[in-house]
């Protein structure tokens, strides 16, 4: 970047908005997917949207490349910054605007954790559903990037089932409203369209979030199994009886054993851990689990437990959400997948995983969302054996691969970020790609948001779909492909 | 567009009946009806009237071909030969239709498997998944189940310029490409002709039973009455389906219809009793759920789509009817505690427009809107069907643009002309 374009950001952000700095930059290198790396040009830390606004025109005007980003605890890599470009971190907008209790909103600005907004209203018996493990940290801007899900989406919807609005500052560096607090706002639906966009549209400055009411109970049961794959058929008859628990996770005897290591939480040690959560009317939760308590004994569950307390529920899911993290104890590296497949290939796809493991010499750890198929196949490696990061790396894209083959997808809720570019261009073919470009270019043209993200292959906008021709920009040399 | 200028009437059907099959091609009202077999057929005829200049409206059961700007198009594309369940994963609890398929016709499927789409729009017989989807229209069950945008996990479009392109895909959990099918979802047909749609399914609601409140000794003359309860009803850890306001110049109710296992439905009751106790709670039946439906036989009203906050929809009710009354016009309302609401409004021309527009201005402070599904043709020069343009217009007249750059696909049907 010139000392021009700093003295720009500088005069739009102030002197303790602006990092130049490299040690400092190197804070911003990455996000929770570290394999991956690139230092910015610049960041910026806006504390108002008129603030981003100009950054962003800064960008537009100069063609400069900006990565918008929360707190960085993504997994795919979507928050990694472009070279030589500037990242625009919001923590500082983390005010929550409004709270309206009878119409079930909260307005927040992005930089706002997701677990504050929960606290914020719980007082009047409300809460904020989508919860990724992250959900300490992670921010709303993220959540509303990624369409963040969590353990709860199954009944509670995904982040973007929660956003009703938003105010989005466009990669030109116009400030637009997207959707209303209202529903079905005339015109295309563009709110639910930027949700889950990574970064690649704009900035989101403010977001309307719906609320929801908290059960009257809520109830958590742990059942023992001799496999995964009897934990797995138990979850496909607790949805054939019509119930819709608000979650249901497996963990395999790897996942147990490092959640054990890490937090204590006092899993019985089996090789296949349903864990089901009820809520809902204290009558209606009694009734539906006396029936899943039949269903995991038919299915021969040989231990379960129903948490006592808010304590021991607080541990189970403590340790279900400190999985990831807490596979680091029994292995020095690891790689987190996120696939999805549809339930019913859940006892076969677990089967196959474990050969393809065993083929490599490779261990597997399994955590997941059993409920909506979401699979969490952690290949655990040791970055000091020559060879073996890369047949890890290879294995979690064929484990990838194997999920679209089964009907299913290559992201679940960690989204497709730098990660998974090239397995987007396995699930969907070239027209489908070439169709979600023109949303893309609608929104911005120039390809300064986000770029090199998502897409199997950075395309330009005014090129046309099919076999790769050079750009006729491109080939003038006054634009490149980034 | 529509204006035939490089072919015949009879040229084009001729063309069309040649892709399409003779039979399956037709004339009517000065524009040629294609009822394609298949996708291929769809883009076929798609690309067949982008190179001749013909603009295209695609249509279903034709339920709502009105609603929106009117358009005189080239051509009809029918999907209605394009009706097949073509797979229901019920262990998945998933499926995918063919848009050409009947609401009821899907359903019925679905519900050998004890499944359904938890969606009631309006006409089911009639209408089709396709147009449904188009037009965005969802019913009393939303509130529990959420609109169609909740619903749908993926979706196979056609492209004006006949790319077949598919988004989504046949999980439930999925964050993978940008979600083309909520940008198609209430696009009216503008962006591309919706082919097949994947949902998630839920259990048939086996036990559920409704209830009805009015007032107690006398009709309730004013529906403001119901706001404290309805709060209290919707602030409470009960799970209703569907919650409805009614309102007429004649009676003024609320219903309410639950869905539990049977042994909690008891519980149910006592607890509306309850917050109810100053009213009369009666059992109803199913039918009360036909209210919105039921507006729409009043043929010569203007029939709106009301979106207002939650907490308004009982004053607003209550506005309207204090309205209907010093005019002289004739209002009937049926809001859902979602805070979509329908409207019938039987008055005078200039009384109705003086309404509408003060109607659109009162609710637009927080960013409701109100849209005319139904209006007499005289009233169409003089009250727009969208009401004021969204602030993103130009962002969504770039999609258009983007997606449609011959203006191929109903033009001028959507918000701002699109």
């Amino acid at each position: 970047m010139t000392a021009d374009q700093i003295a720009e950001l500088r005069a739009a952000v102030g002197d303790d908005g602006l990092i130049t700095g490299k040690s400092q930059l190197q804070t911003y290198e990455c996000d929770g997917l570290t394999n991956f790396r690139v230092l910015p040009g610049a960041v910026v830390l806006p504390s108002t949207a008129q603030q981003v606004q100009a950054v962003v025109r800064l960008c537009a005007r100069h063609k400069i490349p900006f990565v918008s980003r929360g707190s960085g605890t993504g997994l795919s890599g979507g928050a990694l910054p472009a070279a030589g470009g500037i990242v625009i971190s919001l923590t500082r907008m983390n005010r929550i605007l409004e709270v309206d209790i009878p119409n079930r909103f909260v307005v927040a600005e992005p930089g706002v954790i997701n677990t504050h907004v929960t606290q914020r209203v719980a007082s009047r018996g409300y809460f904020y559903a989508p919860d990724p493990s992250s959900q300490s940290v992670c921010t709303i801007g993220g959540n509303v990037a990624e369409n963040s899900g969590g353990a709860h989406c199954l009944k509670y919807g995904f982040t973007v089932t929660h956003v009703l609005a938003l105010e989005v500052v466009l990669p030109s560096g116009e400030l637009v409203q997207l959707g209303s607090p209202t529903l079905d706002a005339p015109g295309y639906d563009l709110a639910g369209v930027f949700v889950g966009s990574e970064g690649t549209l704009g900035v989101a400055t403010k977001v309307t979030l719906r609320i929801v009411k908290r059960p009257e109970v809520i109830q958590t049961l742990l059942a023992a199994f001799d496999s995964v794959q009897a934990a797995a058929q138990t979850v496909s008859d607790i949805i054939a009886a019509g119930m819709l628990p608000s979650a249901l996770e497996i963990m395999d005897t790897l996942a147990i054993q490092a959640a054990e290591a890490a937090v204590h939480a006092h899993y019985p040690v089996c090789n296949g851990l349903l864990l089901v959560e009820l809520d809902g009317p204290c009558s209606e939760v009694d009734a539906l689990m006396r029936e899943v308590r039949a269903i995991c004994s038919n299915n021969g569950a040989w231990e379960i437990r129903v948490a006592q307390s808010e304590q021991e529920r607080a541990l189970v899911w403590k340790g279900r959400k400190a999985a990831f993290a807490a596979v680091g104890r029994i292995s020095p590296n690891y790689i987190v997948q996120d696939g999805v497949i549809p339930r019913t290939a859940l006892p076969h796809l677990l089967t196959e995983i474990d050969r393809m493991a065993s083929a490599e010499g490779l261990r597997v750890a399994n955590v997941f969302h059993a409920g909506d198929g979401n699979l969490h196949p952690l290949v655990l490696y040791d970055r000091s054996i020559a060879g073996q990061e890369e047949k890890a790396l290879d294995l979690s894209y064929r484990i990838l691969r194997l999920c679209v083959d089964n009907g299913g997808s290559i992201t679940g809720e960690h989204g497709v970020g730098k990660e998974k570019q090239e397995a987007l261009g396995y699930m969907f073919s070239e027209p489908d790609l070439a169709t979600m470009q023109l949303v893309r270019c609608a929104f911005d043209p120039e390809s300064i948001a986000n770029p090199d993200k998502v897409f199997p292959r950075p395309r330009l906008c005014a090129e046309k779909p099919g076999p790769y021709t050079p750009h006729p920009l491109e080939t003038a040399g006054v634009a490149e492909i980034f | 567009m529509c204006a035939l200028s490089a072919m015949t009437l009879e040229q084009g059907l001729t063309q069309l009946g040649s892709i399409v099959g003779q039979e399956h091609a037709s004339l009517c009202d000065g524009r040629i009806v294609a009822a394609p077999g298949d996708i291929r057929q769809v883009a076929e005829v798609l690309r067949f009237a982008q190179a001749s200049g013909l603009s295209v409206m695609p249509s279903g059961g034709g339920t709502k071909l009105n609603w929106g700007n009117l358009v005189a198009p080239g051509i009809e594309l029918s999907m209605k030969r394009i009706h097949a369940l073509r797979e229901h994963a019920w262990q998945d609890m998933t499926c995918t239709v063919d848009a050409g398929l009947t609401w009821t016709a899907m359903q019925a499927e679905l519900a050998h498997h004890g499944q359904m789409v938890a969606l009631d729009p309006l006409w089911p017989e009639r209408a089709t998944v396709g147009g449904i989807v188009a037009a965005n229209d969802s019913g009393a069950l939303r509130l529990k189940f959420g609109g169609l945008r909740d619903l749908i996990i993926g979706m196979t479009i056609v492209l004006a310029d006949g790319t077949i392109a598919k988004s989504g895909g046949k999980v439930v959990k999925n964050v993978a490409g940008y979600d083309l099918h909520k940008l198609m979802t209430g696009s009216f047909g503008t962006l591309g002709v919706i082919a097949a749609v994947n949902f998630r399914l839920h259990p048939v609601e086996e036990h559920a039973r409704n209830w009805t409140v009015t007032g107690r000794d006398a009709a309730i003359a004013d529906a403001a009455v119901f706001a404290e309860p309805l709060h209290a009803l919707m602030d409470s850890q009960m799970v209703p389906s569907c919650v409805q306001v009614r309102t007429s110049k004649q009676e003024c109710a609320l219903d309410i219809r639950i869905a539990a296992v049977p042994e909690c439905l008891e519980e149910n009751a006592e607890r509306i009793q309850s917050i109810f106790a100053q009213f009369a709670v009666a059992e109803s039946d199913d039918a009360v759920w036909q209210a919105r439906q039921r507006l729409f036989d009043m043929t010569d009203a203007i029939l709106l789509k009301v979106s207002a906050l939650p907490g308004e929809l009982c004053s607003l009710s209550a506005e309207l009817q204090r309205w209907g009354a010093a005019e002289g016009a004739d209002i009937a309302t049926a809001a859902q505690a979602t805070g979509l609401m329908t409207i019938a409004l039987d008055a005078a021309p200039d009384a109705a427009i003086a309404l509408v527009t003060h109607l659109r201005k009162s609710i637009a402070a927080c960013g409701g809107s109100a849209v005319a599904l139904q209006l007499p043709n005289a009233l169409r020069d003089k009250l727009d069907v969208w009401g004021m343009d969204p602030g993103s217009l130009p962002l969504m007249r770039e999609i258009k643009r983007r997606f449609d750059p011959g203006r191929t696909l109903n033009p001028g049907r959507f918000v701002g002309k699109i």
